[in-house]
């Protein structure tokens, strides 16, 4: 996009924010008695008799094999009830095909009145385009203050909030201890440990970590983390706003670490062959004493038939280096819902994702597959060890980075896929990975 | 051609046996993909990637289909994708022997050039068309969201090709017999409808299975087109059950082999048909 | 009679839905895709005119390996037509010599054609994978076990491994287009060859082939412009990976236009691939025109 073209909407979005700004000062009041505060006592005032609407919903949750999609269902049906004059039109697809669909979708101004979609640069040519709306004026400071700190700065462009998280995912190290303890090997802290581990598996025939490196996210899940232990958060942040730059020492030294731990064989054999369900079935078989993934592969883990429920446990990833802090975790807040800027209904739009994400926000969590994003009270005893753990684990946190293929927008994120395939398949080194991924931050 | 009966000698046992064995293998190597389906279907992941890969299962899964199934709305997929295909086989035919007869049996100054252009759509990357479709389709609120939203592009990317097959054969129809069907003053409408179209059905036996494959397995269209379970289609259907983070495929494979009967079913009916046309048409191509 | 024959009005009438359709679904798009092509745009908001800058990407300080992904589609051409169609008409001549079951063979070299490219895409996975496929649990079991590969997960095998399956599945389709063919030539002319003393592979490259060249290049054009436009495997079987090493012009497409938000960018590769489809059709016919006449 040329210059000129983004300096407009941002002023747009300069004097509409004023605009905001000022409406929010008054909105405090008034919004109590025109939008429905929501999981309160539901629709309280309800005065005059409201004819009832019909809301379309698109979300990715369709197989039932997901974890989830029956928490997703329950809060549906619990809203249906809690508000019977709003009617949700519900359809479900497949992840992959649904990024087609809904840009498709935006495109042709056909999107539903409330999607499922990405935070980060992911959503901002949608942003971009004016296809969202601000939900400002509809967050009361006591909705926001429910909500965990920082939740909202991933779909926050130019003051303006354009989407409701539900839940967050981390970038999670499972390590099978059964593994280690049958191999009197020593769980890592450190990277020598890390190494030292990837030697002693290897040299037994076992495959130290899985990757489904086919799908390259899951690349990245590995790069990200090494670069944020390796260089630092502020390092990796300043690189990946266009603040600062990719062709530091310490990034290139990130990237070096991943070939080594490649040339040492650290990952499944013709990994890039392999897609993640493929990968992961020997982990879930036991036979793969580490894996470095979302935390959402606890929903997995943790399945009622799951043959290593008890052998796994989750630790912080080793440091690299000292410019690094244990705690600057990967992940965030990436999974949200959106209301579309053309919906006839705006303020049941809200309300009903309001709704939906702060119980979803619940359900997630009592299901596994997730950290709440909203300040939820659950039954403890009812959350699994490993959920518990990983809680444990990110009380500290001080950073989240999020998954660098989300953050970056969409060219720059492909770049960023397509060389970090070619990193790991060595045909690039990182000294010229680097050099590449700069030339997103010296475009034009 | 009948050489290998005439007179036999052991180098001819020789080659005979090579000849055979050499067809044999290849026969195990195109079915193969039916055994390895019915097995794949009947396993879980872990016997999938890895436990059991080719072998007959250990265990032999069955409530696979019945997950398949169990999500209900398989059953209206099925009835979808079916109403889909069979339209798009039945507009497709219409129109492609009209245009056909027009183009190869009638006279006229274009004819040639048009052939040309209309054989144009098989050369159309069908992803590049997908956007400019669906803004077009999105104008005519009847259809959108509809099985026709489907039908339609089913159909006009399946001319082609159907064209082609057509007048390869129509070529090969002597031209007595509409001349004679002229004379006896027959319309040009009833020549085409009494005499040509009956002697067509070896050629619109392959257009039928050439657009059966292509609409029953398509899945951008019908991912993008349709955002309403009662109409969407069986490949939509197999696609959502594959998740984000997990996927169990034994019921996939399961939902496959449902998809994939059909297909066979089909080839096995219109089979003769299919070489019968393709060998009348074929010195013209 | 050829009144009849040249009627306006019957001409048009039936050819009106056949117009009808092509205008409105191919080249329409067609047409937007042209336009888009010229325009820096990211499929949702505004689009700024470019002139021919998108096309100058394709291949002048290239960052996404489109210039690698053309290069490998004209290495699956040839492929294609030196390696598949030999192989059709191979199993194509063998079978309309006439060996016993010469139907039931036939029928199920077709089968491959009609299982869907998800099905062979999942099958073909478990053939190559490096630790459990078939393909190296075959070779470690002969002894061979040097000869293992990682096939679709190494680069230096992975173009070739994907090929494989395409090649394999479409061998039938080629044999039958072929076989029939054959089967359509006159059996006279082959007895009065035999009268000439005519060996039989002479008769079949003198007189069969020959015979048959208008179909030989109808199942060249097909191979060849399915071979520009491959998408469905290659987009199971590795997605263009790994490291980029197996994509095609589709594929890359695909991403460039609903991965990577540019539109006209990917419109560009759109249009490309439908000239290069338009060029080889040409060069085909023109090359057979020449076969034929000498």
């Amino acid at each position: 996009m040329s210059k000129i073209a983004k300096r407009i909407p941002g002023l747009i979005l300069a004097a509409a924010m004023l605009l905001s700004i000022a409406a929010c000062g008054g909105s405090a009041a008034s919004s109590d008695n025109s939008t429905v505060s929501d999981s309160k006592a539901g629709s309280s005032e309800a005065l005059v008799q409201k004819e009832s609407v019909t809301l379309s919903l698109w979300h990715i949750w369709a197989a039932d094999s997901e974890s989830s999609k029956a928490p997703f269902e329950k809060v549906l049906a619990d809203f249906q009830t809690a508000n019977p004059d709003i009617k949700l039109k519900v359809d479900a697809t497949e992840n992959e095909t649904y990024k087609t669909k809904i840009r498709a979708a935006v495109a042709a101004n056909e999107a539903p009145d409330i999607f499922f979609y990405w935070s980060g640069g992911y959503m901002k040519s949608f942003v971009d385009a004016g296809k969202l709306l601000p939900l400002n004026d509809y967050l009361d400071d006591e909705t926001r203050s429910r909500q965990l700190t920082g939740t909202l700065s991933n779909m926050t462009f130019d003051g303006k909030i354009y989407g409701l998280a539900h839940s967050m995912s981390v970038g999670t190290f499972f390590i099978n201890k059964e593994l280690f303890a049958q191999n009197n090997v020593k769980i890592p802290e450190t990277y020598e440990d890390l190494t030292a581990a990837v030697k002693a598996f290897r040299g037994k025939g076992i495959t130290p970590m899985a990757v489904g490196a086919k799908d390259t996210w899951c690349i990245d899940m590995y790069l990200d983390i090494l670069e944020t232990r390796q260089a630092g958060y502020d390092a990796c942040y300043k690189a990946l706003t266009k603040t600062g730059s990719f062709e530091e020492p310490d990034i290139i030294e990130g990237a070096r670490k991943l070939q080594e731990l490649i040339d040492m064989g650290a990952f499944t054999d013709g990994a890039q062959g392999v897609t993640r369900d493929e990968s992961e079935v020997p982990f879930y078989e036991g036979k793969i004493p580490m894996y470095f993934n979302g935390s959402w592969t606890i929903g997995n883990i943790m399945r009622p038939d799951s043959k290593i429920k008890d052998k796994i446990q989750i630790i912080k990833f080793p440091k690299l280096s000292d410019k690094s802090d244990i705690n600057d975790f990967t992940g965030g807040v990436s999974e949200i819902f959106v209301v579309n800027a053309n919906t006839k209904f705006k303020d049941e739009s809200v309300k009903a994702i309001k709704y939906i994400s702060e119980n979803f926000a619940k359900e997630v969590y009592l299901a596994g597959a997730g950290l709440p994003t909203w300040k939820v009270s659950v039954d403890e005893s009812k959350i699994d060890p490993l959920t518990k753990e990983l809680v444990k684990l990110t009380q500290d946190s001080k950073t989240y980075t999020l998954w660098w293929n989300t953050l970056l927008e969409g060219d720059d994120s492909q770049l960023y896929m397509n060389k970090s395939a070619e990193l790991f398949a060595k045909r690039i080194t990182p000294e010229q990975f680097v050099k590449d991924l700069q030339t997103m931050n010296t475009k034009k | 051609m009948k050489s290998l009966k005439s007179q036999k000698t052991p180098l001819d046992y020789i080659a005979k046996s090579v000849i055979y064995l050499i067809l044999g293998l290849w026969t195990i190597a195109s079915l193969f993909p039916i055994y390895w389906l019915v097995c794949f279907s009947l396993k879980d992941n872990s016997e999938i990637f890895g436990g059991n890969v080719a072998g007959l299962p250990n265990h032999f899964l069955w409530k696979n289909y019945a997950t398949a199934f169990m999500n209900g709305k398989v059953g209206t997929y099925l009835l979808n994708s079916t109403f889909v295909t069979g339209m798009t086989i039945i507009f497709t035919t219409i129109v492609a022997t009209m245009s056909a007869y027009a183009l190869i049996r009638m006279k006229w100054k274009f004819q040639k050039v048009s052939m040309s252009i209309m054989l144009l759509g098989m050369m159309i990357p069908i992803h590049s068309a997908l956007l400019p479709i669906f803004l077009m389709m999105r104008t005519v609120g009847a259809i959108k969201n509809t099985v026709w939203s489907l039908i339609i592009p089913y159909t006009a990317f399946a001319i082609p090709m159907a064209i082609m097959i057509i007048t390869g054969f129509l070529d090969t129809i002597p031209r007595e017999l509409e001349e004679a069907a002229c004379i006896d003053g027959c319309s040009i409408y009833r020549t085409f409808l009494t005499v040509i179209l009956p002697l067509l059905r070896p050629a619109v036996a392959t257009v039928a299975i050439f657009t059966f494959l292509q609409a029953w397995n398509e899945l951008m269209f019908a991912v993008v087109f349709i955002s309403e379970d009662s109409a969407k289609t069986l490949t939509v259907g197999i696609q959502s059950m594959s998740g984000q983070y997990q996927t169990s495929w034994g019921p996939i494979g399961a939902a496959l082999v449902v998809a994939t009967l059909p297909t066979l079913l089909i080839y096995l009916l219109l089979n003769k048909q299919v070489q019968k046309s393709l060998v009348a048409g074929a010195v013209k191509g | 009679m050829d009144r009849v024959f040249s009627d306006k009005k019957a001409i048009f009438i039936f050819m009106l839905p056949g117009i009808l359709f092509f205008l409105a679904i191919i080249a329409a798009p067609v047409i937007m895709s042209a336009y888009y092509s010229t325009q820096n745009w990211d499929g949702i908001g505004r689009s700024v005119f470019t002139g021919l800058e998108n096309f100058k990407k394709l291949f002048v300080h290239n960052v996404d390996g489109f210039p690698l992904s053309v290069r490998n589609s004209f290495i699956f051409l040839a492929v294609s037509v030196f390696i598949q169609l030999p192989i059709s008409l191979f199993f194509a001549l063998l079978l309309a010599r006439g060996v016993k079951g010469e139907g039931f063979f036939r029928g199920a070299y077709f089968v491959p054609v009609i299982i869907s490219t998800v099905v062979i895409g999942q099958l073909w996975m478990k053939i190559y994978h490096p630790e459990y496929g078939l393909l190296n649990v075959v070779l470690n079991n002969m002894g061979l076990g040097g000869l293992t590969q990682k096939w679709l997960g190494d680069p230096k095998t992975a173009l070739f491994s994907s090929f494989v399956p395409i090649l394999w599945q479409y061998v039938g389709y080629h044999m039958l287009l072929m076989y029939a063919a054959i089967k359509s030539v006159s059996p006279d002319i082959y007895e009065a060859a035999k009268i000439d003393g005519s060996g039989e592979l002479s008769t079949t490259f003198r007189i069969t082939l020959p015979l048959i060249s208008p179909m030989l290049k109808v199942s060249v054009t097909f191979s060849a412009v399915g071979s520009l436009k491959v998408f469905d495997l290659i987009y199971v079987l590795t997605n263009g990976g790994p490291a980029g090493t197996t994509e095609v012009p589709s594929t890359l497409m695909v991403k460039t236009i609903f991965m990577s938000n540019q539109y006209g960018y990917g419109s560009a590769m759109a249009v490309f691939i439908i000239a290069e489809c338009l060029l080889f059709t040409a060069l085909i016919n023109k090359l057979f025109g020449k076969i034929q006449v000498n």
